[in-house]
């Protein structure tokens, strides 16, 4: 008997490499969408700072938006997004 | 003025031969002129009242003694109608001829006892003849013999066939036998009957007799020809509406039959006799109501096969509707038909689609029968408390929801909904067609919601939530999708769209999401199909991915398997291509979910296949070692041997694996297997394969865990108390679970979880107490 696979469809999760689980803002999973989105990944993703934290982009930004100064709502260092 | 003995006997001779009564006879030749002078002597010697009372208790001796007895010794119990018939007109011609013999005897006697002045009244009437036939009349009935109505309905039921016949049979062509007296035609007898059953009724009305002996007599008779009747007209079939039918045979063949029975013939009543007239009237009043509370009887027996056949079976439903309103059945419909629900329905042996229909036929027949929905909302009451514990109600209610094509009554009624309330905009005009609730209606229930409440809403809320019920959508939409190798995904997107108009956007996002992920997927997979180094391990078999995003789908039931490297090699390779197409994303595989193409190749035989992972995994582990046992199978995949066993038949009812000895397997003789594989036989496997579970959890398994939480509460009050019945045992997890935060059971959910136990032998459920199997013991 021989057996030859052809194809081989599987099946996975995917999830975000970050050192948390949740975001530090809106507390929703990193691997679900901020409260503003509706699809998660793309269209909701994950910005990094230089402090190494990282929140949903639509998160931190709105953050920012309303804070005076430019910091990292975790550890309030400034904010600089880590483009790594 | 003395009188001598032989004076005195002559005396009596002549009022003896007036009133041949004393002397036991009825018959004189006493003429008018005879009797004047009889009269004198009576008043010469003043014994006018003397002589009457005692004529009178001849009279009534004679009556006692030989006109009832006579009478009623022909009220015998025989067979033949034709008998019965003679024997009641020849009962009736007999005492019409006696009480008519007295005539010219009550002539003399009204004399005689206008000159008594005494005013006494003879049996209760002032005029002797009317008292004389009220004394025939109290006679008679009190010596009513046990058994005198045979031969009276005898008597009824052939003059009736006649009549019936009359009125019915136009086309007699074909018949020799005449229906109505069941002779040959050339001999037929219904002149005869006709004349006979006149002329009696006459007699008996005159002695006024007809309605103290027969009443009752008729009134049965009719009620029995009313109810076989209907039987015969409505037996099976329920696509004709039979009321109007059923009022005109009664108001021609049933009533001008009872009219001449009362007008000695005539076929109206006389227009002066307010009496009879009144009588008819009234016993055509009782009739009517009888006709339709027979019909609805019948009708409300039927109900249950009338619903199922509905709305065929609509003329049915509206006679039920119509005679409703004249009848007092209303609460005996509800009951009936619940009880018929329960006893047809809400059983193990009936799956739940086929009560599903049924449940949904009820629906629309009830709502039909009754606008109010107060019967609906009554008799169904069993039907949605039964639903609701089974377990796969939901998702048959979802797979017939999204059936395609004919026959699926929900998936129309999905695609009928528009997503706002149905006939707001006309309830202005409506409104004087407003009526009020019904009296048995619920005064908790808006009726408002009773009335409107279409047939998803009604299904979906047995479960009392919209949650439960797409949350069970989206496991088996989650099984579709992995199940399927090719997916209509606009389809579902189609389809998702109608369920989100009737459910709400926010409860179905999560839906969304999934049908996303999916044509992502493919995306994804072309992408890194273009990778160089994913290219070059395409060569050897393409992988693909179906990526999920994990928050939003249900959650997966925890499988553990361990592929075969190369394929793990594969999985890898795509998992690094994926990092490097997605920054800071990586993937996690559920190894025991897809589906696998593979081919198998036995001597000059090729099997085209797709199989589960596992399946494929097993398989390939055979092509590089023949044998295998269990345990060994174990170490490799990973997998428990339990399920190992469970799922190895797969192979062995293809006759590729077989087991030689116990727990020890070997690849089957490629000689062997020849006759065993057929092309066909393998295409009904694969469909086993793929349809026997869901990978999802169930809403119920997840339910479950939780529960699982107070098993061990429950075993400990077990050990320590024996036996509990249910409700102790929800009482005292109440007190337990106030410790464990976020748990919260209900009486409902506890009996199912318990039943679980019982059915996995965890638990001993006898006489309504639960106790722990005693081989168990503390465990
Ligand atoms: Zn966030
Ligand atoms: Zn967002
Ligand atoms: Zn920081």
């Amino acid at each position: 008997m021989k057996v030859t696979v052809k194809s081989w469809t599987g099946v996975a999760t995917w999830r975000w490499v970050a050192n948390d689980d949740n975001c530090g803002i809106c507390r929703m999973p990193f691997d679900s969408c901020c409260p503003d989105c509706k699809l998660p990944g793309d269209d909701c993703p994950l910005v990094w700072g230089a402090c190494s934290h990282c929140f949903h982009i639509h998160c931190i930004v709105k953050w920012l938006h309303s804070q005076p100064q430019q910091q990292c709502p975790m550890c309030r260092q400034d904010w600089k997004f880590n483009n790594k | 003025m003395s009188h001598k003995k032989g004076d005195l006997k002559v005396y009596w001779n002549k009022i003896t031969y007036a009133f041949p009564i004393l002397n036991d006879n009825i018959f004189s030749d006493c003429t008018n002129a005879e009797y004047d002078e009889v009269q004198h002597i009576i008043v010469g010697l003043g014994v006018q009242i003397k002589i009457r009372d005692l004529v009178l208790i001849h009279i009534e001796k004679h009556l006692r003694q030989h006109v009832a007895p006579k009478f009623w010794s022909k009220f015998i119990k025989v067979n033949e109608d034709v008998r019965g018939f003679q024997l009641f007109k020849s009962a009736v011609n007999d005492l019409y001829e006696a009480v008519s013999s007295f005539s010219s005897m009550m002539c003399r006697l009204t004399i005689l006892n206008n000159s008594c002045n005494d005013n006494k009244p003879i049996y209760g009437e002032k005029d002797v003849v009317l008292g004389f036939k009220q004394l025939v009349r109290a006679t008679l009935l009190s010596q009513l013999p046990l058994d005198f109505q045979v031969i009276i309905n005898h008597f009824y039921k052939i003059s009736f066939n006649v009549f019936d016949n009359e009125y019915e049979n136009s086309d007699m062509s074909e018949d020799i036998m005449c229906s109505g007296c069941g002779n040959e035609y050339a001999d037929c007898n219904c002149a005869y009957i006709v004349k006979v059953f006149h002329e009696t009724n006459r007699k008996l009305m005159d002695l006024q007799l007809l309605e103290r002996l027969t009443g009752q007599v008729l009134t049965n008779f009719i009620q029995l020809r009313i109810e076989s009747h209907i039987q015969k007209l409505c037996t099976g079939t329920f696509d004709v509406s039979h009321v109007g039918f059923l009022e005109n045979w009664l108001d021609t063949t049933v009533m001008s039959w009872l009219t001449r029975i009362y007008c000695g013939g005539s076929s109206k009543p006389p227009p002066d006799d307010k009496n009879i007239q009144n009588a008819i009237s009234k016993f055509k009043q009782k009739l009517r109501y009888f006709l339709y509370h027979s019909y609805t009887k019948l009708r409300i027996d039927q109900l249950f096969n009338i619903i199922i056949e509905y709305p065929d079976s609509q003329p049915a439903v509206d006679d039920i509707k119509f005679c409703l309103d004249k009848t007092d059945l209303r609460s005996t419909l509800c009951k009936k038909l619940q009880n018929a629900l329960e006893t047809r329905l809400l059983h193990s042996g009936v799956n739940t689609p086929d009560i599903l229909t049924a449940y949904i036929s009820t629906i629309r027949a009830l709502r039909h029968l009754d606008p109010s929905g107060v019967i609906l909302e009554t008799v169904t009451k069993p039907v949605r408390n039964y639903l609701r514990n089974r377990e796969d109600t939901v998702r048959s209610v979802v797979s017939s929801l999204t059936e395609e094509g004919a026959g699926s009554e929900l998936a129309e009624e999905l695609a009928k909904y528009t997503g706002e309330p149905e006939g707001d905009a006309d309830n202005d005009e409506a409104w004087d067609e407003w009526n009020p609730d019904p009296v048995d209606a619920d005064p908790k229930v808006d009726p408002k919601d009773r009335r409107t409440s279409d047939i998803i809403s009604m299904l979906v809320n047995v479960y009392g939530s919209k949650e439960l019920f797409v949350n069970e959508y989206r496991t088996l939409l989650a099984d579709r999708l992995l199940a399927q190798s090719v997916i209509n995904t606009e389809k579902e997107i189609r389809y998702l769209e109608l369920l989100k108009l009737r459910f709400g956007e926010a409860q179905l996002h999560f839906c969304e999401v999934m049908l996303k992920d999916i044509s992502d997927s493919k995306r994804i997979n072309s992408l890194i199909h273009q990778d160089s180094s994913i290219e070059e391990l395409n060569k050897e078999f393409v992988s693909n991915a179906m990526i999920l995003s994990a928050q939003f789908w249900p959650p997966f039931k925890d499988e553990n398997l361990e592929l075969p490297d190369e394929i793990k090699r594969h999985l890898e390779a795509y998992t690094k291509s994926y990092e490097a197409l997605k920054g800071n994303r990586t993937l996690s595989w559920k190894p025991h979910l897809g589906n696998v193409n593979i081919e198998i190749e036995i001597g000059e035989k090729k099997l085209d296949l797709t199989v589960s992972p596992f399946n494929a995994t097993l398989i390939m582990h055979f092509q590089n070692k023949p044998q295998w046992s269990i345990e060994e199978l174990h170490q490799v995949m990973k997998v428990p041997v339990t399920v190992l066993r469970r799922k190895i038949t797969y192979w062995q009812t293809m006759g590729l694996i077989m087991e030689k000895g116990s727990d020890y397997f070997v690849l089957a003789d490629e000689t062997e297997n020849k006759a065993n594989v057929s092309a066909n036989q393998v295409q009904e496997m694969i469909c086993e394969d793929e349809e026997t579970e869901s990978v999802m959890a169930s809403a119920h398994d997840q339910r479950e865990g939780e529960l699982q939480v107070f098993w061990s509460y429950i075993v400990g009050m077990l050990t320590n108390l024996d036996s509990l019945p249910l409700d102790r045992i929800h009482q005292m997890l109440k007190m337990f679970a106030s410790q464990v935060p976020g748990t919260e059971c209900s009486l409902q959910e506890l009996r199912q979880f318990l039943d679980t136990k019982v059915r996995t032998h965890q638990l001993v459920l006898q006489g309504g107490l639960y106790k722990l199997p005693k081989t168990i013991g503390l465990r």
